[in-house]
């Protein structure tokens, strides 16, 4: 199956299950959870089904489109179930039914996978699913977000896309992968990823960066004093990708991680609670 | 009489977690059962990583009915003058729900009292089971809770469903916003999501219907048979025990083996490598053929059947994805200056206020270097301060980075692939070594050295931060830590006192002169009470022989494990009684006084006289037996002098009335409790005869 065939039917299947099908965000972001369409909607009482496709970066992970598994961009399909259905697992398990895989043939497991994101102040509890030995999604139940305890919890599906992909097509390389209509994955990443990773590891202006963090956080400051807690996000998720490249250039020490993750962490925990002041009195729904 | 059956179906509970929770499942039951008088014939307790279930036979459906009294106020205070109730005594019958008329007069000890006899007990089972259950459930701990449901019922993994009968009977139960109901959950990917049961015959056919194999000992059993299968079949060898059995047996409800194979290539890999990728990260074990080499083949557990081979042909695509990764980071940081790595270890946090990596090893070549002049290694001290600077490089390889559990042999590989000498490189390569007390004696003393200098820094620093370890609880592997370091110390027989060591490594962290004599004290008795244990568990020594040879504060590891052995002999021998009652008899007298001045020329009688001669005769041959380790023969020669402290006991007063020879006899007692002591506190043997229990 083709990855987008992938993408379209899991957008059929969460549609038909009563989500919302949202975009993914269009800042960048190291994993589907940091959108804002899951970050603030796991908070506070109402309900929230949503499934979104999110590209997400992860600078240190690129390989110059010389690794068959690894790259600094790749994909999720998001799902985001609010409050955790009776039927979590049973849903996921469907899904891969609707997408192919004969579930009575292939080993499907639940491998004790715990998830957390230090500067969100956010983490769950819960499994990586593996598909005979492959890694092909994250199931978590959502304990906390921006330092904020989740009530009602909320259940979180992470598919990867390509992985997803690679299994159904019995393909070893993610690059000979049909995107769709017999346009292959390297058609259309190998050189994205090619220059990337020359950027992120070697030509990143280090400098540029750290002063674009500054700034980044001091906007994010500025707008939560004015209880803009959206765009202040925005400027969070940007502090967080200008510290992922850096991390990348291995331009980032003991100390100067430490400090930075906690002013990203501070600045999660008062955009959360912003958001949560700010619609508490709604009624639910 | 009737039986219970529990089953609890949980979501994909951790599978090192699994066996834990059943233990405690049954313990608090079966506490909770003693404390509600309820009788059984036994307990049934088995788990999967999806169900806990437990089985209580031959319950009777009432708790036995006991007459009893309820004491109320004293008759004098009950009646008033006249002989009619007070307020106290009607105030009492309220209370209790009965009438002035059920009320007798009852004969105490203390007087005479107005009361009430009850029948008690005579409960119904089913009642008391029924609020049992909850009371458990809510009792269990875990290593890790979440919520997810309305409940907010903190739980290892969402319950999911609860299943009691009582009897065949259903028992109504709430637990974590989940009731009791009659079905169980079938296999997760080859049955139904729930099967009904209505009877114990219902649940023990439908587990086998829904393939389930309910007792871990028959999923263990699957699992090595069929893995002995591909043995026969490949004529190879697929060693499978201790963490990935138990890992397949619990995260499995029908364990199927299955096998694959790998391109023969990437057998080219240091075998290190293949090992710890197939099982940490794919949970695969290596094949080897009879000679013990690596084999391109690996083996696994399903939790399906794999008619179909796409379980394996699906795992050797991976394993292949895996050693091409593995292949590029050999390649890759091969092409580094290992050494140079040394300085980008400031960038690398050992633990939060510990510092950084490059702190350590700084740290690490100080107390290496001591241990190096403690155990006079002299020889290897110039490789060994290489070792201890560059043994954490590897941290920052790209290969340790992705799997830490390669950290140690890493460095070790890649400085042998880099020709370094092999005293360095094999040191690095087994200092995360001894992970366990059962383990094999380290190969190489140079690895043991640098092994107790990181791991005493280490205990070191988490005890200046205040961590404390429980039973349960040792997120930093301290109490690990401090086993291997008894352990490398017994093995290599090292003559190393480590308090010393402790010192130094303690003073690394003190904040103060107060707070470094606590943390001394605190990693003292960490490290004497593991040698306790090593003593008794690995060693199966007696605890009174175990205790005999702790009450000596010193921290000569290997004194006292060979010290142990001897005090095991001397019982065995017999020798123990004579020596234990001669020290008991010492410390009996010696005890309460102050450490006295002994002189020759104070002594009066015969007996004293020649007790003194024999012992100034026998005392510097018995240290030099002491100094030897030669501890039974010091013990044994010292007994030969019992006729004569025998004649001397029944002879001399030894509390004489004369201040001055009293305090020189029992100076000269002391000296004889000393070089006992120097052994053994034999007084605290308790069984003195061979045999008895640890």
């Amino acid at each position: 199956m083709s990855v987008q065939n992938v993408i379209l039917k899991l957008q059929e299947f969460w549609a038909e299950r009563g989500c919302i099908i949202a975009s993914g965000y269009d800042i960048e972001v190291g994993a589907g959870t940091m959108s804002p369409d899951t970050f603030f909607r796991v908070l506070g009482r109402k309900p929230w089904q949503v499934a979104y496709w999110q590209p997400s970066r992860r600078p240190d992970d690129g390989r110059y489109g010389q690794n068959p598994n690894r790259v600094q961009k790749h994909n999720q399909f998001q799902v985001i179930l609010k409050p955790v259905p009776g039927d979590g697992q049973l849903l996921f398990l469907d899904s891969l039914i609707y997408l192919g895989v004969d579930i009575r043939i292939h080993d499907i497991r639940f491998d004790d996978d715990n998830w957390a994101s230090p500067s969100l102040g956010a983490w769950g509890v819960g499994w990586q699913v593996m598909c005979d030995g492959l890694e092909i999604a994250q199931f978590t139940y959502f304990q906390q977000a921006g330092g904020i305890e989740l009530n009602p919890n909320a259940l979180e599906i992470t598919y990867g896309i390509e992985r997803l992909a690679g299994f159904l097509d019995g393909k070893s390389s993610l690059y000979d992968l049909d995107w769709g209509n017999r346009v292959s994955y390297a058609q259309l990443k190998l050189e994205e990823e090619r220059q990337f990773s020359i950027y992120n590891f070697e030509l990143a202006d280090i400098d540029m960066l750290r002063g674009l963090f500054q700034q980044y956080q001091k906007e994010a400051e500025k707008l939560l004093d004015r209880s803009l807690y959206l765009p202040a996000y925005d400027y969070v998720l940007k502090c967080s990708h200008a510290f992922n490249i850096l991390d990348a250039r291995k331009a980032i020490s003991v100390a100067e991680r430490t400090a930075l993750m906690g002013i990203m962490r501070n600045l999660a925990a008062r955009i959360a609670q912003k958001y949560v002041q700010q619609t508490e009195g709604e009624d639910h729904g | 009489m009737a039986d219970l059956l529990l089953e609890l179906g949980v979501e994909e509970i951790p599978a090192f977690a699994v066996a834990g929770i059943r233990d405690q499942l049954r313990e608090l039951l079966l506490a909770r059962l003693a404390q509600d008088h309820v009788a059984h014939g036994g307990i049934e307790c088995a788990a999967t990583n999806r169900r806990l279930m437990v089985h209580v036979l031959q319950v009777p459906e009432r708790t036995p009915s006991k007459e009893e009294t309820i004491l109320g106020p004293a008759k004098r205070i009950a009646l008033d003058e006249r002989g009619l109730p007070t307020v106290a005594l009607k105030k009492f019958c309220e209370f209790q729900g009965v009438k002035l008329t059920d009320v007798v007069e009852i004969e105490t000890p203390k007087g005479s009292y107005l009361g009430i006899t009850k029948v008690g007990g005579g409960r119904d089972a089913a009642e008391l089971l029924a609020a049992a259950i909850p009371a458990v459930l809510a009792a269990l701990t875990f290593p890790k809770t979440m919520v997810w449901n309305e409940s907010r019922v903190p739980f290892i993994r969402p319950l999911k469903n609860i299943l009691v009968l009582f009897g065949n009977k259903p028992l109504d139960v709430s637990f974590a916003g989940v009731r009791s109901g009659n079905r169980s959950p079938g296999h997760l990917l080859l049955s139904d999501a729930f099967f009904e049961v209505n009877s114990f015959k219902d649940y023990f056919e439908g587990l086998g219907r829904n393939f389930i194999i309910l007792h871990e000992e028959e999923r263990k059993a699957k699992i090595l048979a069929e893995i002995h299968e591909v043995e026969e079949e490949l004529e190879c060898r697929i060693p499978c025990d201790g963490e990935m059995l138990d890992y397949y047996v619990f995260s499995t409800e029908y364990p199927v083996v299955f096998s694959g194979s790998f391109d023969a290539k990437y057998l080219a890999l240091p075998t290190e490598i293949i090992t710890a990728f197939m099982t940490h990260e794919k949970k695969l074990l290596p094949v080897y053929d009879g000679a013990g080499k690596l084999t391109p083949h690996f083996v696994g557990v399903a939790n399906i059947p794999d008619e179909n081979r796409k379980v394996s042909s699906g795992n050797e695509k991976v394993v292949q994805a895996a050693f091409e990764d593995a292949q590029f980071f050999w390649d890759q940081d091969r092409k580094e200056d290992f050494f140079a790595l040394k300085a980008l270890l400031k960038n690398v946090m050992f633990q939060k206020e510990l510092g950084t990596y490059y702190e350590k090893v700084e740290r690490l070549a100080a107390l290496v270097d001591f241990v190096i002049n403690e155990t006079h290694q002299d020889a290897l001290r110039s490789q060994l301060h290489k070792a201890a600077f560059h043994c954490k490089n590897d941290l920052l390889t790209k290969m340790v980075r992705e799997f830490p559990s390669l950290q140690g042999i890493m460095g070790g590989l890649y400085l042998h692939a880099a020709g370094e000498d092999p005293l360095v490189w094999k040191s690095i390569y087994g200092h995360y070594k001894p992970r366990s007390l059962a383990e094999e004696k380290l190969e190489d003393l140079g690895a043991g050295i640098l092994s107790i200098a990181d791991r005493m820094d280490s205990i070191a620093g988490f005890v200046s931060k205040g961590i404390k370890i429980s039973s349960s609880k040792d997120p930093y592997g301290i109490r690990r830590d401090a086993n291997a370091i008894i352990k490398i110390i017994i093995d290599f027989r090292l003559p190393l006192d480590l308090a010393p060591l402790i010192r130094l490594a303690a003073l690394n962290f003190a904040k103060n002169d107060a707070d470094l004599q606590q943390n001394c004290k605190t990693i003292r008795e960490l490290l004497a009470s593991r040698l306790e244990n090593y003593l008794k568990d690995h060693m199966k020594h007696r605890y009174d022989v175990v205790n005999a040879v702790m009450a000596q504060d010193t921290m000569a590891i290997h004194d006292k494990y060979l010290k142990a052995q001897a005090v095991a002999r001397l019982v065995e021998s017999g020798m123990a009684e004579p020596l234990s009652a001669l020290h008991k008899r010492l410390k009996n007298i010696c005890s309460g006084s102050e450490r006295c001045n002994f002189s020759e020329g104070e002594l009066k009688e015969k007996e004293e006289k020649i007790l003194s001669d024999v012992f100034k005769e026998s005392k510097p041959r018995i240290d030099g037996l002491i100094l030897r380790k030669d501890f039974a023969q010091a013990s044994s020669e010292i007994l030969e002098m019992r006729p004569i402290i025998d004649a001397f006991f029944e002879k001399i007063h030894v509390m004489d009335k004369n201040a001055a020879l009293r305090r020189n006899r029992i100076a000269l007692l002391q000296r004889l409790d000393e070089l006992l002591s120097a052994v053994a506190d034999f007084s605290l043997l308790v069984e003195t005869k061979p045999g008895g229990k640890t």
